[in-house]
């Protein structure tokens, strides 16, 4: 029985490896693909939210403008430096990380829902940083004409081209969790989170954990900033609103927060959900809302729950079954 | 000198939970600490544990002083305490449960969970073997991969116990480890406390299970109101009209 467990995960695993592998190629035109980038893009940040939030506990809902700081970071160090994007990176990642610090410091004194609020706070204060920044961020103008990255002369130049650098770092990305989530970092994060007051009487650190989830979320943000800036070439404030924050929160719940394959799932699914719904213009922000009420009330855990729900009844076993049980209890 | 609590006092606003209390638990020994529901005695193992600063007062522990040390140092330092009503981490299997207890004796930090995934599996090695023999110990290693709240009640208390342990205390706190137990189990529990006991380890043990302390425990502090109102073996404590008066109209219960 394990097994045959074992070749079907490894023949799923197989398909969607060759699955990712010829998607630029099968794409109808470069829009599908620049969409599939985007979804990358939003799969960082959002297993940055979910190493924050579905993990340890702590609200961080200044993902959108943590975003746009790693963004900014490559933007300006490439446009004023010519720096190019494989230094861009590590340093975005860096820089966001420590802003991430400063914001995750709230979270020693505040908890759950006023943390959400202290959060998103301090979000609308970066962003309204970087509207404001003068001669270093251009203001409301944005930065323009940032070079795409060349790989040891191969330019990077496309979205076909792209979409494999994206999905190296999207491999990454999500490896990189799964080792920090396996490690005694990952099992203090869900102390934390699972009982806030027995984690500290078992000898955790809660104030360097809290802090250091908040760095995790906000590194998965720079990188996600600098991979974003580096592709579209053109970054203005606007794009990295509170209504990023409440997309990537929508994405990550609808896939499961507290699921790394959550973070893939809805990733994948609400970008590409996002395209059908542009005729609904501005009501979109509204759609996001419902989708977080519809969640939060039938499906807590997110798809991934409910597929687990599901294969339970039937008594199948999913190849993401084997991850943890989830708590019972959301938040506090 | 180990475990030293100097003249502690403990108010919430007007109210005095604990006053001008001062006990010394003596190394290898079980200490009870008893008294009617309110008189103080799990806002002494807060402030022990390191929740609450003491309002006045000290405590040392092998002549450190630990009073105003954060929760985890405490911890590091030896003193572990397990909860009245049961914290564990719901979301965790039994093992995991413990292996947050081990981790702060870990020495593998961000960098070797990123680099170096052989040093991280060769700690948690380690972590794993202390991590079931102390189930055994327990009795509990079955349920090892179980989810933590999914055991029976009894089992939970003794997962709480195995996961204060596996901080490798000096000594232990144990708050009301016999609430909601049957007869067995509490005979169980008593066997218990004796190998705990017999490894090394100081308890410090909070109870209302009269019968358990008494049979138990070398010396008992009682405690009425915040304040100690008598300390002894448990044949002094069980004709001291003082403690019998605090229990107003339950003689019958000592």
């Amino acid at each position: 029985m394990k097994k045959n467990m074992n070749i079907t995960r490894g023949v799923l695993l197989g398909a969607a490896g060759c699955a990712l592998l010829v998607f630029p190629f099968v794409a109808q035109n470069s829009y599908e693909v620049h969409i599939i980038n985007q979804a990358g893009i939003y799969i960082l940040i959002s297993i940055g939210l979910n190493l924050a939030m579905g993990y340890a506990g702590q609200f961080n809902l200044a993902m959108g403008p943590l975003w746009g700081v790693g963004a900014y970071t490559a933007a300006i160090l490439n446009t004023r430096f010519g720096i190019p994007f494989w230094l861009n990176l590590p340093a975005a990642v860096i820089i966001t990380g420590l802003i991430g610090a400063f914001v995750g410091l709230p979270s020693l004194k505040v908890r759950s829902h006023y943390l959400a609020i202290v959060t998103i706070g301090l979000g609308v204060a970066i962003n309204i940083a970087l509207l404001n920044g003068g001669s270093l961020t251009e203001g409301a103008m944005g930065i323009p004409h940032i070079q795409m990255p060349n790989f040891f002369g191969y330019p990077i130049n496309s979205d076909q081209r792209y979409y494999y650098l994206i999905l190296v770092m999207v491999i990454l990305g999500f490896f990189v969790a799964r080792q920090i989530l396996a490690s005694r970092i990952g099992r203090s994060f869900r102390a934390i989170r699972d009982d806030y007051m027995a984690a500290k009487a078992m000898g955790v650190n809660t104030a360097y954990y809290q802090v250091l989830a908040f760095v995790f979320s906000a590194a998965y943000a720079g990188a996600a900033g600098a991979l974003f800036a580096h592709l579209n070439t053109y970054i203005s404030p606007d794009i990295f609103d509170f209504s990023a924050t409440l997309f990537v929160l929508t994405l990550t719940m609808v896939g499961g927060m507290g699921s790394l394959v959550g973070s893939l799932v809805g990733g994948v699914a609400l970008p590409i959900l996002q395209e059908y719904l542009r005729v609904i213009q501005n009501w979109q922000l509204v759609a996001y809302g419902v989708a977080i009420m519809v969640v939060v009330i039938f499906m807590p855990g997110g798809v991934i729950e409910l597929t687990r729900r599901l294969s339970s009844w039937h008594k199948i076993r999913l190849p993401w079954s084997i991850e943890r049980p989830r708590d019972k209890t959301a938040g506090e | 000198m180990f475990l030293e609590i100097e003249h502690l006092t403990m108010k919430f606003g007007g109210l005095v939970a604990v006053n001008d209390f001062s006990v010394s638990v003596q190394k290898g020994k079980i200490h009870g600490l008893i008294g009617p529901n309110g008189s103080g005695k799990t806002t002494i193992f807060n402030v022990l544990s390191g929740y609450y600063k003491p309002t006045a007062g000290r405590i040392f522990f092998e002549g450190k002083r630990i009073s105003g040390l954060p929760a985890y140092q405490i911890t590091a330092i030896g003193l572990a305490r397990t909860f009245q009503n049961l914290r564990l981490f719901s979301s965790m299997t039994v093992l995991d449960n413990l292996l947050v207890g081990m981790g702060h004796h870990g020495r593998t930090g961000i960098l070797e969970a990123l680099f170096n995934p052989v040093a991280v599996q060769r700690e948690e090695k380690g972590f794993f073997d202390k991590a079931m023999s102390l189930l055994d110990l327990l009795e509990i290693a079955d349920y090892a991969r179980d989810l933590a709240t999914s055991l029976p009640y009894g089992h939970q208390r003794r997962v709480e116990i195995a996961r204060a342990l596996a901080t490798e205390p000096k000594i232990l706190l144990l708050d009301e480890p016999a609430a909601g137990l049957n007869d067995i189990e509490t005979q169980k529990l008593r066997e218990i406390l004796r190998k705990i006991l017999d490894s090394g380890v100081t308890i410090f043990l909070v109870e209302h299970d009269m019968k358990l302390v008494m049979e138990t425990c070398e010396t008992i502090t009682v405690l009425d109101y915040g304040k100690k109102i008598a300390e002894g073996s448990a044949t002094s404590i069980r004709n001291d009209p003082i403690v019998v008066e605090a229990y107003l109209g339950r003689e019958d219960v000592l």
